[in-house]
């Protein structure tokens, strides 16, 4: 058979067009994937045409072999252009399918609420501790010397009625009615610098109404130095005041004690009402947050400290009361009651 | 205290608006609770006068009146009052009026007449005492005007704090006022007219318990005649929250909030022989007192008695037979100091406190005695007429002189951390009485007086003596020369600055770990709950949780196995009688109480304490309790609810290990059955050199469920044991090296009988799984054919390595033979391929 250069390159040529014809008709991936081998396969047609190539003469080879080469090219080319073509297409298929409705909710995690008694512990303990407060607790079932006698409070002390007391079945021993004998146990435990906080749980026989409990939270303060005075006293509680309440206007007044001397209340410009005057504050402007004054010497004395040569305050504060000013909440019942449509808004 | 303005006024001049005055006490230590307005309770009551009075053409107790109220016609009132008369001027009810007590006045009908208001008696406005008759008022009295505007006043509410029973009075008030603002005080003029024989004659003292009654001031006067006091000052009394009762009684009342000194008038003739004797109670003696209570006294009490008897309790209350009656002619005053101690014991004994007896167990200024003796004499001449015998009888007439107390200008300023000069603590320290003189040399420094006395030489530093007031009993150290010059001075010119000396040594917080299982649990669902730590005793015996509940090994401290239940002796109620032995019960309360608000999914966990009595003493420990009921993980429209079980509590316990840095715990099943489920309950326990977790985790019973009224079906409890509730431990993390060589994965599935455990199954696989076994992990369980139904599968995950090389194919193999062996010869397991 005669074989030329021009006929088999008319072959080639025509070839080509029928394979990229196809190419662009095909409809799906896999279709492409058989033209890839019936035209580019061991035994496609490209290379049954080659075939022919050994009838050539020698010196027309190599241009065929160029012509083959070029052919070969454009179909790949034409196969990888038509396969990206036909991928994206149907990934765009399938991800018009995977729409979802992005504004439904999501998949819940669980996650609980924190309670907002030790809530507010961590928080005054975390102002305090910035300026080297460290914590101490005592117990909650106290010895009477320490609650009261060695707090100045004799027994018969006209200020005992200050703290209705519930006794326990051990004798000598109460539930405590403040945290301030922890004032006592720290000084007994450990020698001045002393900057202690005291949390804990306090009883008192008193009955329960919106804003009376028998069992509350308090938080007792203790600094003790050769030098400590009022003046740091008034500082510190400003600072506290600050945090805790944002910038108000605070001040000390005059208080009692029997375990403080001078004693003071410390009292914040109003939360409601900024200190304009509202029920909340009895149209004074003013809510006293926690009692405080320069330990008493006899204090000091049975906490085994020198009275002469060191000085010292404390304060004391209702955790309840911290709480209902930040939270406002309105009835220190629902910290012990525990119903969860309250202790959920803590979230 | 209740303080009316206008009788505050008589002491002292007070030259600013009430609410100022309330502002500068408060500031000075006298807390004003409130400033209320005495009178803003009748509204639309005027003076009238009454132009006509005749008889009710129906009714023989009533009268027809004609009233000008200064404008407009005269109103038609009817009356059922006596003491009416044309001309007087009376406090006229408008229609619309309001009267205290909320009672509201309107044009009404009686027995067949309009009545166009109201005359009131002085009961009725809460002004006298005077229910019978209506209240006449003075005939120069300015017709038409509101009777608030006339008889109105302002009320101070003032907290006098314990210390300062020198100021639960008129003049003791207006002292601070004075310290406030400069004003002197005005004493009233005391001076009793004796016009009648020595009282010798009439009264004789004696005082057998001379420590309990320190002074006796006695009076006599003949001849009184009991009457109502005079209006203006029955209006007082009422005002300052005392009930006017009559002359000679009002005097004493009166004395006592005008000078502080609680008195007590008998009638004379009931004072046998004229003899007063005060002593103690003999056993069996009783006593009717004023309260008309039959009162028997215990010997301890202290009384006052004639020769015959009990005729009161001391600074208490009197008796009810020498009580003052309208048939009174003759009356002994008693003006005397008790010991605060004894009177507050007796009012404590016989549930009796009294105003009387609330100052007097604040202590007593001493020559009060006998000027409070002498003003109630002169009141009563005044009120009451009649003669008063001359002289007194007074057991201790020496009064002593005003303490002196030296102090220390600079150490007042160092207590205060305010520079104030000696020069300037003088002057505001004789703004409250209190006078300075310089001190001899040598003079010591009283620093404290109990428990051991301690008294300083100060130095060279400057050394003053306060001369202190007779009534200021409150005064004894140097601390409290600071506070008299801080408060008069104000607190506001304190500075304010932070500390600037040396640090505390370091201290873990006890609420570190708390803080962090906190976070760890509400991060994994559940809410902190806060409960008392005071319960029910019948309901701490109704759960029978098990007090064994953790090993006494653990550095938590002892478990409460071994104690016994404190009870509280003088409980509030039932409910919160005994401090309780578990947390697991005030969950199930809370349960309980969210379950009736409709709640019945609940996660929630507490940190509290629990409490037991161990060889007589009180233990209190820290304790981990929670509880699951209900949906753990509610349905939503992308998921169906899960409900919580067993193995969630399990999970949780698993994930507390891990946070503390534990291995997984270990689980040993307990099948006591009640308050447990018999088949799913069990104990986990975890322990390190420094951490611990150990404690029960049980689905409850159904009859535990039902004891409690609660509507769930299944509730998982736990109480575990943490070390580090009680005191911090440090958590430090010990790095494992990472692998540098791979390791190899095998998996296993054990087929044994049911009976046997999981927590067996590992156990052995650990133990024969030699050095090279890593880990292992139940990633399947399996029941039903091909196996018998005594058998169970548990699949496991091991995975095997070395540091140092690449395990063989051999090494891998022979480890899972030693481990397949095992299990055959300890558990009878076989192994499925």
């Amino acid at each position: 058979m005669s074989v030329d250069f021009e006929s088999l390159s008319g072959d080639l040529h025509r070839l080509k067009d029928l394979a990229l014809a196809e190419i662009a008709k095909a409809a799906d991936p896999a279709a492409l994937d058989q033209l890839q081998i019936q035209y580019l396969g061991k035994k496609g047609d490209l290379t049954a045409v080659l075939r022919g190539i050994g009838a050539l003469p020698a010196e027309d080879r190599p241009r065929v072999g160029a012509v083959a080469n070029e052919i070969g090219e454009a179909v790949k080319t034409a196969l990888s252009e038509r396969g990206l073509e036909l991928r994206s297409v149907v990934q765009a298929q399938r991800l018009a399918a995977e729409s979802v409705d992005v504004t439904l909710p999501g998949r819940t995690v669980p996650r609980g609420t924190l309670h907002p008694i030790p809530e507010t512990i961590a928080a005054i303990a975390e102002v305090f501790g910035q300026f080297g407060f460290v914590v101490y607790e005592g117990p909650e079932v106290e010895d009477d010397l320490t609650n009261f006698q060695m707090l100045n409070i004799a027994p018969d002390h006209p200020a005992r009625d200050l703290w209705d007391t519930l006794y326990v079945d051990i004798p000598g021993h109460l539930l405590r009615t403040h945290t301030s004998p922890g004032q006592i146990r720290v000084m007994q435990s450990t020698k001045p610098p002393i900057r202690a906080l005291l949390p804990g749980r306090c009883f008192r026989y008193e009955a329960v109404d919106a804003s009376h409990g028998f069992e509350f939270f308090q938080v007792e303060g203790l600094m003790v130095d050769e030098g400590t005075s009022m003046a740091d006293l008034k500082g510190l509680l400003d600072e506290f005041a600050h945090a805790l309440f944002g910038p108000r206007k605070t001040r000390f007044r005059p208080g009692y004690y029997p375990f403080t001397e001078p004693s003071v209340a410390f009292d914040v410009e109003c939360v409601v009402c900024g200190g304009v005057g509202c029920p909340a504050c009895s149209k004074t402007g003013w809510m006293t947050i926690l009692g405080a004054g320069m330990v008493h010497p006899v204090v000091l004395q049975y906490g085994g400290i020198d009275p002469e040569r060191y000085q010292g305050f404390a304060f004391g504060m209702g955790v309840e009361r911290i709480s209902n000013l930040r939270h406002a909440v309105p009835d220190l019942r629902y910290y012990l009651e525990n119903d969860l449509r309250f202790l959920e808004q803590f979230r | 205290m209740r303080v009316p303005l206008s009788w505050l006024r008589e002491y002292v001049d007070v030259q600013m608006s009430p609410e100022q005055l309330a502002e500068r006490l408060t500031l000075l230590g006298m807390e004003v609770k409130g400033v209320e307005q005495w009178g803003a309770d009748w509204r639309s009551v005027v003076v009238g006068e009454l132009l006509t009075v005749e008889k009710h053409p129906h009714a023989d107790r009533l009268h027809l009146t004609t009233v000008n109220v200064g404008s407009g016609e005269p109103l038609h009132i009817v009356c059922g009052a006596n003491n009416i008369a044309p001309g007087q001027r009376v406090p006229v009810a408008l229609p619309g009026a309001v009267l205290p007590g909320d009672r509201r006045i309107e044009r009404t009908e009686k027995m067949g007449i309009a009545s166009e208001g109201m005359l009131c008696s002085g009961d009725e406005l809460h002004i006298t005492s005077d229910a019978e008759g209506i209240l006449i008022l003075p005939p120069s009295t300015q017709l038409g005007i509101e009777l608030s505007d006339l008889y109105g006043d302002v009320v101070l509410d003032v907290d006098v704090k314990p210390n300062r029973g020198d100021v639960l009075c008129l003049v003791g008030l207006a002292r601070e006022v004075s310290a406030a603002t400069g004003a002197p005080v005005r004493w009233p003029e005391i001076a009793v007219e004796e016009t009648g024989g020595p009282v010798a004659d009439r009264l004789r003292v004696e005082v057998r318990e001379p420590e309990l009654c320190t002074r006796f001031v006695g009076r006599w006067i003949s001849g009184v005649k009991i009457a109502p006091s005079p209006d203006w000052i029955q209006m007082r009394l009422q005002a300052a929250g005392m009930r006017p009762v009559s002359n000679v009684v009002d005097a004493s009342n009166f004395v006592m909030l005008e000078l502080g000194k609680p008195t007590h008038t008998f009638n004379g003739a009931a004072v046998r022989e004229g003899t007063i004797i005060v002593r103690r109670a003999l056993p069996g003696e009783r006593l009717e007192t004023l309260d008309h209570v039959d009162r028997e006294l215990t010997p301890d009490t202290l009384i006052i008695a004639d020769p015959s008897g009990p005729i009161g309790i001391a600074g208490v209350m009197g008796g009810a037979e020498s009580e003052i009656t309208d048939a009174t002619t003759e009356i002994a005053i008693e003006s005397a100091v008790f010991d605060p101690v004894s009177i507050r014991r007796t009012g404590h004994r016989y549930a009796l406190r009294s105003e009387a007896s609330l100052r007097f167990e604040k202590g007593q200024e001493f020559r009060l005695a006998r000027i409070g003796a002498d003003r109630v004499a002169q009141l009563t001449l005044a009120w009451a007429g009649g003669s008063a015998s001359k002289g007194r009888v007074d057991t201790a007439p020496t009064e002593p002189a005003s303490a002196r107390l030296a102090f220390r200008p600079a150490r007042v300023s160092r207590l205060l951390g305010a520079e104030i000069s000696g020069e300037e603590q003088r002057a505001l320290l004789l703004r409250v009485g209190v006078e300075t003189e310089s001190a001899p040399s040598g003079t010591r420094i009283q620093v404290a007086v109990e428990p051991k006395p301690l008294v300083v030489n100060p130095g060279s530093e400057e050394i003053l003596i306060a001369v202190v007031p007779t009534w200021r009993r409150d005064m004894a150290i140097e601390a409290d020369v600071a506070e008299e010059v801080a408060r008069v001075r104000g607190y506001e010119t304190t500075p304010a600055h932070l500390p600037d000396t040396l640090m505390p040594a370091y201290r873990p917080s006890p609420l570190r770990v708390r803080d962090l299982i906190r976070e760890t649990l509400a991060g994994a669902g559940l809410s902190e709950v806060v409960t008392h730590a005071l319960v029910a005793a019948p309901d701490e015996a109704k759960l029978q949780w098990p007090d064994d509940a953790t090993a006494p090994a653990l550095p938590g401290g002892l478990a409460a196995q071994s104690g016994e239940e404190i009870a509280v002796t003088n409980p509030l109620s039932a409910q919160h009688s005994v401090l309780r032995r578990h947390l697991a019960a005030s969950l199930l309360d809370v349960l309980s109480l969210n379950e009736r608000q409709g709640r019945p999914d609940v996660a929630i966990f507490e940190i509290g304490k629990h409490y037991a009595r161990i060889d007589g003493k009180p233990r209190e420990w820290t304790r981990l309790a929670f509880l699951l009921t209900g949906a753990a993980e509610p349905a939503a429209w992308n998921r169906v609810a899960r409900s919580y079980d067993l193995d969630d509590a399990k999970g949780i316990v698993e994930l507390l290990c891990r946070r503390l840095g534990l291995a997984e715990p270990s689980y040993v099943p307990d099948a006591r059955g009640f308050p447990f489920h018999p088949g799913r309950a069990l104990v986990a326990r975890q322990e390190s050199e420094n951490e611990a977790v150990a404690g029960r985790l049980a689905e409850l019973h159904p009859e535990a469920l039902a004891a409690w009224d609660l509507r769930a079906q299944r509730v998982i409890v736990a109480e575990l044991a943490v070390a580090g509730l009680d005191a911090a431990t440090p958590l430090r993390v010990h790095v494992e090296p990472i692998p540098r060589f791979p390791e190899v994965e095998r998996d296993l599935a054990v087929i044994v009988a049911e009976s046997r455990t999981a927590a067996e199954v590992e156990a052995t696989i650990r133990s024969h799984g030699g050095r090279l076994l890593r880990h292992v992990r139940l990633f399947d369980r399996y029941r039903g054919m091909p196996l018998a139904a005594t058998e169970k599968s548990l699949a496991y995950r091991l995975v095997l390595g070395s540091k140092d090389r690449t395990l063989t194919e051999g090494e891998a193999d022979a480890a899972m033979e030693a481990v397949r062996k095992g299990l055959e010869t300890d558990l009878g397991a076989h192994i499925r391929s």
